[in-house]
């Protein structure tokens, strides 16, 4: 709608029959300069290739840290399952306490497995493993306790540790223990490394805003004759800002394509080292690479940082660019 | 239709562009602006153009006070004034057709609708035959002339020229002027800013003149005298 002139026709919304037409008028306005944009980034191709990169080995160094923290989860998990808490019970109960603790256990949907170690039984492997056969004979009772071991469904340290608590409590029970310090080291320390890569992650995706946003100025200042005749005729911050935003989301897909196929790349060529190393150690390890899900997140990242990178620089330029 | 009261326009510094203007454009009518260089010409353009904004007093267009234009309206204000510059401000790599067609790009037009639009504003200053040209390869007059079928593309009732016939021959100056002619016979307020006098005399058309930022002749007499 005209602003001076009430009643004059002006734009194509006013002439376009439907809202439909009207519509599709759009969609085909926003295709046709998102290719625009894609043929402008031709234009100045080594910009864009710096941008590009800069911007894909940002990504490629965070991604490829959580690709290596996702392998050790794994690696880490499968030690996991070892674990098992010792209850030494306590002298004075009968082998009937013993079977209804073990049914009790076994009812309970924390606990995996249970296995009982007769004081015999511990008594005989301690003889034989120990070495203090001749000795152990001289006394007058067997002084080991009846042991049951008991495995955990939950492998994460601190579900562990809740059953160890609750498990302490028992009547029949003196003693409960369980070795786990080492576990909650390696968890802390995962977690650690966890941190460190969100860090890192969030200052190379800082810089990689910064490049883009310069890259996109440039570009700003290199049509700023053009800009200023689009604003001579009538158009709108946001019409001439839009190309430029198109322009940062191109170099977001492409910033983000060229980190994935780095880490694929560096994947498959680990992957033949790993296999030596695994068939070395027998180990049944599988190198964990992108998931789609994943390889979506790191686009929708490389995208949308584009696409902040250039809004901020077009918000504060094309504004500042007023023909004289 | 356009008019100015009491406008005055003064830069930091202290020096004075415009001192107290005041004159009315009618509807449908032609008129030109003169004056030595540094007389103020410019500055009433871009005062009407919402390129820069007066000091005092008011720009009135069809009734509506540009001081109550607020700066996210000014495109749709400029969008009602074809505006044609001393250097035609044409898109240089960019052909002809799509110069002509920017203003219509902006507004939204497309395909066929927007191709007969631009043909027929070609058409209105003889240059059909370079739509598919670079302003590069074209003379100074058909620049021009291209810088003139983008400013009516889309039909604006104000026409506003700043020194159109600065850089050409008096030959094709004369060319110039007449297609200003024949937009103002079609209905179009033309206000021209030229220094070119000899010409504007012989064009004997309402003539204001300016000196030092004061407005010293309004040349209705002065037509009326010529005819």
């Amino acid at each position: 709608m005209s602003i001076l002139f009430n009643g004059r026709a002006s734009g194509a919304s006013d002439s376009a029959p439907g809202l439909v037409q009207r519509f599709l008028m759009g969609i085909v306005g926003h295709l046709r300069q998102a290719v625009s944009s894609l043929g402008e980034l031709w234009r100045s191709p080594v910009w864009t290739f710096v941008t590009i990169a800069v911007l894909g080995i940002s990504m490629t160094l965070p991604a490829t840290l959580h690709v290596l923290v996702k392998n050790l989860q794994q690696v880490s998990s499968s030690y996991d399952q070892s674990f098992e808490i010792s209850l030494f019970l306590k002298n004075d109960i009968t082998e009937t306490d013993i079977a209804t603790l073990v049914t009790l256990l076994q009812g309970d949907k924390e606990v995996a497995k249970v296995r009982l170690i007769d004081k015999a039984a511990a008594m005989a492997e301690f003889k034989q493993e120990s070495g203090f056969g001749e000795a152990i004979k001289f006394l007058d009772q067997n002084p080991l306790p009846d042991v049951l071991l008991v495995t955990p469904t939950q492998s994460q340290p601190a579900a562990a540790e809740a059953l160890l608590n609750k498990l302490q409590k028992e009547r029949f029970v003196e003693l409960a223990k369980l070795d786990i310090s080492w576990l909650e080291r390696l968890a802390a320390i995962m977690s650690l490394v966890q941190q460190v890569v969100y860090t890192i992650a969030a200052l190379l995706l800082c810089g990689a805003l910064l490049v883009i946003g310069n890259t996109i100025r440039l570009l700003i200042m290199d049509k700023k004759a053009e800009i200023e005749v689009m604003k001579l005729v009538g158009a709108t911050d946001s019409f001439i800002q839009r190309p430029f935003l198109y322009t940062g989301i191109w170099l977001g897909v492409f910033g983000g394509f060229l980190a994935f196929l780095v880490i694929e790349l560096m994947l498959y060529w680990l992957r033949g080292a790993i296999a030596n190393v695994t068939q070395l150690y027998q180990s049944g390890f599988v190198l964990n690479v992108l998931t789609l899900k994943e390889f979506g997140l790191l686009m929708a990242i490389a995208v949308s940082l584009g696409l902040v990178g250039s809004y901020l620089a077009v918000r504060s330029h094309i504004k500042a660019i007023e023909p004289s | 239709m356009l008019r100015f009261e009491q406008v005055s326009k003064s830069y930091p510094g202290g020096f004075v562009a415009l001192d107290r203007v005041s004159f009315e454009l009618q509807k449908g009518e032609m008129a030109f602006l003169t004056g030595h260089s540094g007389a103020g010409k410019s500055t009433m353009l871009k005062l009407i153009s919402l390129i820069e904004r007066p000091s005092a007093g008011r720009v009135v267009i069809n009734g509506i006070d540009l001081s109550g234009i607020r700066s996210g309206q000014i495109p749709y204000v400029r969008r009602d004034i074809g505006m044609i510059f001393q250097d035609h401000r044409l898109l240089m790599n960019h052909t002809v057709f799509d110069n002509v067609a920017l203003p219509l790009v902006i507004e939204g037009f497309t395909g066929r609708d927007m191709a007969r639009r631009v043909h027929a504003a070609l058409d209105q200053v003889g240059l059909l035959d370079k739509a598919r040209c670079l302003p590069a390869t074209l003379s100074g007059g058909e620049a021009q002339r291209v810088g003139i079928a983008r400013a009516v593309v889309n039909k604006p009732p104000l026409l506003l020229a700043d020194e159109p016939t600065g850089n050409l021959d008096p030959d094709l100056s004369k060319d110039i002027m007449r297609v200003f002619e024949a937009f103002n016979q079609a209905g179009v307020s033309v206000l021209v800013a030229s220094h070119d006098l000899g010409l504007i005399a012989r064009m004997r058309y309402r003539t204001m003149t300016l000196k030092s930022g004061k407005m010293i002749n309004d040349g209705l007499l002065h037509s009326e005298d010529a005819e």
